[in-house]
């Protein structure tokens, strides 16, 4: 088919911020740089609303930067379906919907946008028809990933020149700072970024930073790791803009915030500890050596898209910066002796930053946007 | 109706009214606990075969196919030849065979059975589990019998090779699930 004028993308929020984050950054390069009219469903316009402040969560149809946001209920009532259609993460698009679709001239294109993972199998599945089964209509399994043969990652256009431009500007760095009401950096201090889920390494962690050798500033937005860093402070809860510090470990709490925002505290900091999906990919596109929680499942299943990613990530790298990447990872995701596996990775800082910039360029080649817009091109 | 995830090679199913027969079906976990499985299915009216990829939880119409028992006889490129329990013969094409063929040995015993469409044998169904001897596989790693660590084998017959349990040694006999492809566990 031709290009597609416009987008249909369906969100049921599952829980946290993942799919909604990977769904509205989708929407609005969608509409903003390739020019679609985009119409976005979302089952849920609270935590939509979290990511995104200005929505009114009570409106049911309503334009946020370009997309139009449409609030998805049980009840749906039938459109003109769009050109390409995108389902998030497997979510149900309403059958009345589907059935429109398929009587659709020309028919529209449906994607099944799938989670990101870097194990092998991703490949031979990406862009696979899914033929439904009682309509002349078939769905494709589109998989996003960090090699040529997946649909690649979402990345704005002109994001690295701008995260270029801001790690090598003092000054905006420095005015960033001030704005989250932090002091200057003193000479030795290593700034982080601590976004994670419940994680039972976290006291150990704490405990070495409290009791290493450096200044740790620790940057915490607000969410579900948030009590048990106020635990190690012994309080019982936190919110944004409280500062806690103890021995060698200061932690600042910071608001939840937009996805901007938070690009900007990833490219500050000098280590990222991330979690999910969506910020695991912005902290690649940081460039900063990262962390990485990932979502866990049942039989341990993610450990083995973990060690995929780690895989692919530190090929390249000295045995002794990949040793530590390895341990790390694992040590923060259910493994044993964090204290230690950070004072190692720590000591290959400088390697994995300048492996990250590297690995960021490498992905930078493969859009996931202009991958979908290409793949419906294809499709008819 | 069945979920993509229970179907298996020599499942036929209804695919926008056309009777396609699984050739091979893999199964693989996505994230959020969600799972795909990857189907090569052909379809039974026009023998053009395809690539398809659907949620676990997908819901298909089997269409209950004739079967009957047999037991592996021969294979006679590129079929392979049953035999029921009235010595008649039946053969099965190498391509519709899928990853059956993995377990398939000369001598085997395992009560197969093969399905028919319009009077044509089209797959062939093994048991969910099957017993098998190891071929080759490394020596055991002493002490771990926790059934985790997993390591190569070679299957006696095919040839297959699948992960088994680090404490299996050559002339084990395992049990397989042949939906997955997974070791289960060794053989009494």
């Amino acid at each position: 088919m031709a290009r597609p004028n416009s987008c249909d993308i369906f969100c049921a929020v599952v829980d946290n911020y993942g799919d909604i984050g990977v769904c509205w950054r989708l929407a609005r390069q969608m509409a903003n740089e390739q020019g679609l009219q985009v119409r976005m469903w979302v089952d849920d316009l609270r935590s939509f609303g979290k990511l995104c402040p200005e929505l009114d969560v009570t409106l049911e149809v309503q334009t946020c930067r370009g997309v139009e946001v449409r609030h998805w209920c049980k009840t749906f009532t039938v459109v003109e379906p769009a050109d390409l259609v995108i389902g998030a993460f497997a979510c149900e698009v309403p059958k009345s919907y589907v059935e429109a679709m398929a009587s659709r001239h020309p028919k529209s294109v449906w994607l099944n946008l799938e989670y990101l993972s870097a194990e092998d199998w991703v490949e031979g599945c990406h862009q696979l028809p899914s033929p439904h089964p009682s309509l002349p209509l078939s769905k494709y399994f589109f998989f996003p990933g960090f090699t040529d043969k997946t649909g690649g990652l979402l990345l704005e256009r002109g994001l690295l020149v701008r995260r270029d431009a801001f790690q090598s500007d003092a000054s905006a760095q420095a005015e960033y700072w001030q704005c989250l009401s932090l002091p200057p950096r003193v000479a030795g201090e290593l700034r982080v970024s601590l976004f994670g889920y419940e994680n039972e390494a976290m006291e150990a962690l704490l405990s070495a930073w409290e009791y290493g050798s450096q200044l740790v500033t620790c940057l915490l937005p607000e969410g579900r790791a948030l009590p048990q860093v106020a635990a190690h402070f012994g309080v019982t809860s936190g919110k944004a803009g409280d500062v806690w510090q103890r021995g060698n470990l200061r932690v600042h709490v910071l608001p939840f915030v937009e996805q901007e925002q938070y690009d900007l505290l990833l490219w500050a900091c000098d280590i990222n500890f991330v979690r999910g999906e969506d910020s695991c990919v912005r902290a690649q596109w940081a460039g900063r050596p990262f962390i990485w929680h990932i979502y866990p499942q049942h039989d341990g299943v993610h450990l083995e898209k973990l060690e995929a990613l780690r895989q692919l990530y530190t090929a390249g790298l000295p045995d002794e910066a990949a040793l530590a990447v390895q341990n790390m990872w694992l040590s923060w995701n259910g493994g044993q002796g964090v204290a230690t596996a950070w004072q190692d990775f720590i000591a290959q800082r400088v390697c994995l930053a300048r492996h990250g910039v590297g690995w960021s360029q490498r992905l930078s080649k493969n859009s996931l946007a202009l991958n979908l817009l290409d793949f419906s091109r294809r499709t008819e | 109706m069945k979920i993509a995830q229970d179907l298996r090679a020599g499942n036929v199913i209804n695919v926008g009214g056309e009777p396609m027969v699984i050739l091979k079906a893999e199964y693989s976990r996505s994230g959020r606990n969600g799972s795909v499985v990857k189907m090569k299915m052909k379809n039974l009216l026009t023998d053009s075969a395809k690539e398809t990829v659907y949620a676990a939880d997908d819901k298909f119409e089997q269409i209950i196919l004739d079967k009957k028992e047999c037991t592996y006889s021969y294979f006679a490129d590129p079929m392979f030849v049953f035999m029921d329990t009235e010595y008649n013969q039946y053969e099965v094409e190498k391509e519709n065979v899928g990853d059956v063929v993995n377990y398939l040995a000369d001598g085997m015993e395992d009560i197969c059975e093969v399905v028919f469409y319009d009077g044509k044998a089209i797959s062939v169904e093994l048991p969910n589990t099957i017993v098998r001897e190891v071929e080759y596989t490394e020596p055991a790693v002493r002490g771990d019998t926790s059934g985790k660590v997993m390591k190569p084998a070679k299957l006696v017959g095919s040839g297959f090779e699948l992960p088994v349990a680090a404490f299996i040694e050559i002339g084990d006999k395992i049990e397989i699930d042949t939906r997955t492809n997974e070791f289960k566990k060794r053989a009494n």
